[in-house]
């Protein structure tokens, strides 16, 4: 246990902007799975401060969507095992499962992996979203919510938002249902967004203009950002610093420009090889030939 | 909507003369002989004859069976041999008591199973949640003729506070209803406590927690609509096969519905009486499910009527 939990101040508005938003140190994830004990996320320490984006790369299974699910505490309990520390401005979310249940949707706001399955099936996105709102904002009335979640929803480009609000999930396209999450993302007005992936099961059309967006909307609020991706071109377009992943430990951290220009480790390069170049095809290694193994 | 509604109607009514056509044969290719059992022990072979005739049996099976379906057009089922009153008017004088037991046996079941499936997918895997699945497994386990005389001898007989059989005060339901929610109540909880333990871990409700929305939110307002589908498939199913006569409960309470009204008129060959019984019971049951399928839209907005699921 540590001494955060008292005196905390209330998550959003006010907090002294040198104290990082996000301070995770010796992070370590077991998961109980049928094979056994797996410690998919291994001792990983790093640090978000307000208006930075930070991102954690590493292929599948590297434990980066453990990292962020984990420090949310959005692991089953029964079946993932914390340690370490996790402070979101300043609360324990690792040692104390309240002070994440508080932090939920108010200092922090996760964007989910895959938009198809991320909201309700049964009920209209208008009810998602104003749930959300005035579970942040229980001083509006429903027309003033109303009025909230629209603008949220022109805020992220939607078209037509009070005829997107009376339809189902199932009605609206990949990319449509990513932009109505993050205006739920948004809604939350957190401090820090956590963004799981939010590109990967998207059309590459699409994924350029959500990315855009989770900048724009970075500039306009000041929050910091977690990114978690495995795409290389992602990282290097959003982040301030990056960590690279593998095997639930960072193999290699630094500013974006040196990682992406000046790798230290190999891993790191078979990475940046990896990510496939427009251009003539010059029978050489490209991409798949290349492609770091390893993944545990 | 109206179209999907009429054809279904067609289609179902289609389903009830099939059944009662297939009834109508196999109950004259089983042994056993209306005729005796009309006439009685003492019967002489003229007797016997003369029954035959009276009901029409002496007939060739495809004459008889034309018959059958020119009076069920104009709405005669035939006369029951042994009330010797309208087939029809019998079964439906016996329907309420069957309606009634259905009603209240289901009812008990989704309140009570319900809750209970509810309260087992949050509480999965702990031992208090054990203990209560062996009890499920144990109550599904138990033949109703059992359960039913065991709560009779406890309930009835060595503590007589509850009436064994028949239907002269209401308490006499009580009984009957919890023979037969029981089973339903160990079958349905378990189908809840999948359904819910499935949404529980699904993807969009992980994403509403991490809104902030809370857990009780989203176990009522998230995790129970999303499981609504097959529980209530489930349930509609069940109650349409109680309204069949829950024959067995029936018999062991003497409880005078349609179920025990079946085995008395199987017992003497009561032909008509049994096609009465089949058309109304079969009718019940394909309304029941028409029912259900127009219920499905308003619990999922993905399912529309007369067009196929998408996604």
């Amino acid at each position: 246990m540590t001494a955060t939990a008292t005196g905390a101040p209330g998550p959003g508005d006010g907090f002294p902007a040198e104290v990082p938003l996000l301070r995770v140190s010796d992070l370590q994830v077991e998961l109980i799975t049928e094979a056994g004990v797996v410690r998919a996320v291994d001792g990983v320490s790093f640090e978000i401060r307000a208006g930075e984006t930070v991102t954690i790369i590493g292929e599948s299974g590297s434990g980066k969507s453990t990292t962020a699910m984990g420090l949310l505490r959005l692991l089953p309990d029964d079946l993932a095992v914390l340690s370490g520390h996790a402070l979101v401005q300043g609360r324990d979310t690792v040692a104390d499962p309240r002070a994440a249940a508080e932090v939920r949707g108010r200092a922090v706001s996760l964007i989910p992996q895959d938009p198809m399955t991320a909201l309700s099936p049964v009920h209209t996105i208008g009810r998602q979203l104003l749930e959300t709102v005035r579970l942040r904002r229980g001083d509006l009335d429903r027309s003033a919510a109303r009025d909230r979640a629209v603008s949220l929803l022109t805020q992220v480009r939607i078209a037509d938002p009070e005829q997107q609000l009376r339809r189902y999930p199932h009605q609206l396209s990949g990319g449509m249902l990513q932009r109505v999450l993050i205006a739920m993302a948004l809604a939350c007005e957190p401090a820090l967004l956590i963004a799981d992936e939010p590109t990967s099961a998207l059309d590459v059309t699409v994924q350029a203009g959500i990315l855009d967006l989770l900048l724009e909307l970075q500039e306009q609020t000041g929050a910091g950002i977690l990114m978690i991706t495995h795409d290389l071109g992602v990282a290097r377009l959003v982040s301030d610093r990056i960590h690279v992943m593998r095997g639930g430990r960072f193999v290699e951290s630094g500013e974006a420009e040196q990682i992406v220009g000046d790798p230290a480790e190999e891993y790191t390069r078979a990475l940046l090889r990896s990510v496939p170049a427009l251009g003539p095809w010059d029978g050489a290694g490209t991409a798949a030939a290349t492609a770091p193994e390893g993944d545990r | 909507m109206v179209r999907y509604i009429l054809r279904r109607l067609g289609q179902s009514a289609l389903t009830v003369f099939l059944t009662v056509s297939a009834v109508f044969v196999l109950i004259r290719l089983a042994p056993g002989d209306p005729a005796a059992s009309f006439a009685g022990p003492m019967a002489t072979t003229e007797d016997l004859a003369r029954v035959r005739e009276q009901f029409g049996l002496d007939q060739p099976l495809p004459t008889q069976y034309l018959v059958f379906v020119r009076d069920m057009l104009t709405g005669n089922l035939g006369t029951s041999y042994s009330f010797q009153a309208p087939a029809f008017d019998v079964v439906i004088a016996r329907l309420p008591y069957t309606t009634t037991l259905a009603t209240s046996a289901i009812l008990v079941t989704a309140f009570a199973a319900i809750p209970l499936g509810v309260w087992m997918a949050r509480r999965a895997d702990t031992r208090r949640e054990a203990g209560v699945n062996v009890a499920g497994i144990a109550a599904q386990s138990m033949p109703e003729f059992w359960s039913g005389v065991m709560l009779l001898t406890v309930f009835a007989v060595l503590f007589p506070v509850l009436p064994a059989s028949g239907f002269a005060t209401w308490s006499g339901i009580v009984l009957p209803t919890i023979t037969v929610a029981l089973l339903q109540v160990a079958l349905i909880s378990r189908l809840v406590r999948r359904e819910m333990g499935a949404n529980l871990a699904a993807p969009y409700l992980v994403a509403a927690r991490s809104r902030g929305v809370s857990e009780r939110a989203l176990t009522w307002r998230y995790a129970i609509p999303n499981s609504a589908i097959p529980v209530l498939t489930a349930l509609g199913t069940r109650f349409a096969a109680m309204l069949n006569g829950v024959v067995v409960v029936e018999v062991v309470f003497a409880w005078p519905g349609v179920g025990s009204l079946v085995v008395r008129a199987l017992e003497t060959r009561d032909y008509p009486l049994i096609q009465a019984t089949v058309l109304v019971t079969a009718g019940l049951a394909v309304l029941v499910q028409l029912l259900i399928d127009l219920a499905y839209p308003l619990l999922d907005p993905r399912v529309r009527i007369g067009k196929a699921v998408r996604r």
